[in-house]
């Protein structure tokens, strides 16, 4: 080999290293692009804060009202499942919207069971619903026991 | 001594760095006072890569990412059954300082913002912008009573009731 073939087959070297190291990179993913499980839930539509902090009774019939205030004034709407488990809903069916969205106000309270991508974030199920697989409405019926929370009208 | 005191009290009151934004207690489960500086991002573009202009115009919820990558959640400002929303939405892609409460509960952590502002030294502004926003919206009613005079929440409430049923009556 000459110095200039050896100097040619150097630079060949060196590219394709390069080419390697910039796929591996590509490879890596992405620290924002989180990843996400297929999941069926099925559970309560609830108002995260109340049903969360449990300032209030916030489950059924009793905290309907309440839910739908919670909803319009935009703060986030879960899905409850009967473990307990909390599932903030970011998105229904290819509606990107999720503050004070119409479809999620309508559904309150309904005992839904959903299709969906699952992402967990520093303790937060965050739930990208593909599907609303089945809507029986509200079946949670709290009102007798509770009556209308917060306020009793 | 005193005097150095006062004037230290006085400068504090003055700038606006004093006492005014700190946060409340609210006397919920597991609220610890926070302050903390975070970039305001769109939850669902954050997670999926779905990224609309301006954080999805204020039609998406907002988080704070803070520089250890860890994601916040608010769910609440000051205005009564109202979300941060409206505070944050200013600042898409911006760094703030968040004031408030992070409510650290066994079923999920929540974030209640209280006071926000541009970080590092942007002015402080009370986490009240909901009810602002309503107000305007809605030919100066008082934000206070926003959820008993909502159009839509009106209209949700009349077709179906309180419970959600309609036609369903609460045991006399
Ligand atoms: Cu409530």
């Amino acid at each position: 080999m000459d110095g200039a073939a050896r100097k040619g087959s150097m630079m060949k070297k060196i590219l394709t290293l390069a080419l390697a190291l910039a796929f591996a990179l590509s490879a890596v993913p992405d620290a924002q692009a989180a990843k996400s499980t297929r999941v069926s839930v099925t559970g309560e539509i609830v108002d995260t804060w109340c049903y969360v902090t449990e300032i209030m009774y916030a489950l059924g019939t009793a905290h309907h009202q309440c839910a739908v205030w919670c909803a319009a004034g935009g703060i986030p709407v879960s899905v409850k499942d009967k473990a307990g488990n909390v599932y903030v809903v970011l998105k229904v069916e290819g509606d990107g919207t999720n503050v004070a969205n119409p479809r999620i106000l309508n559904i309150q309270t309904h005992k839904v069971t959903v299709d969906g991508d699952l992402y967990e974030r520093d303790g937060v199920k965050y739930l990208i619903v593909t599907k609303v697989a089945n809507d029986q409405g509200i079946v949670n019926l709290t009102h007798d026991e509770y009556g209308i929370q917060p306020f009793g009208k | 001594m005193r005097k150095i005191f006062s004037f230290l009290l006085l400068a504090a009151l003055l700038t606006g760095t004093g006492f005014a934004q700190a946060a409340e207690e609210w006397g919920i489960d597991g609220e610890k006072k926070a302050r903390f500086e975070a970039k305001v991002v769109d939850v669902l573009c954050e997670l999926t890569g779905d990224c609309p202009a301006n954080c999805g115009d204020g039609k998406r919820q907002l988080g704070l990412l803070k520089d250890d990558g860890t994601l916040i959640l608010p769910v609440k400002n000051f205005d009564i059954f109202a979300g941060a929303n409206n505070d944050l939405i200013g600042f898409c892609q911006k760094r703030i300082v968040a004031d408030g409460l992070l409510i650290n509960n066994p079923k999920m952590p929540l974030f209640a913002l209280q006071f926000k502002k541009l970080a590092p030294d942007g002015k402080w502004s009370r986490a009240d912008q909901f009810g602002k926003d309503w107000s305007k919206a809605n030919g100066g009613k008082k934000g206070s009573q926003w959820f008993k005079n909502d159009a839509t929440i009106k209209k949700i409430i009349s077709e179906n009731g309180v419970y959600g049923i309609p036609g369903l009556k609460a045991k006399e």
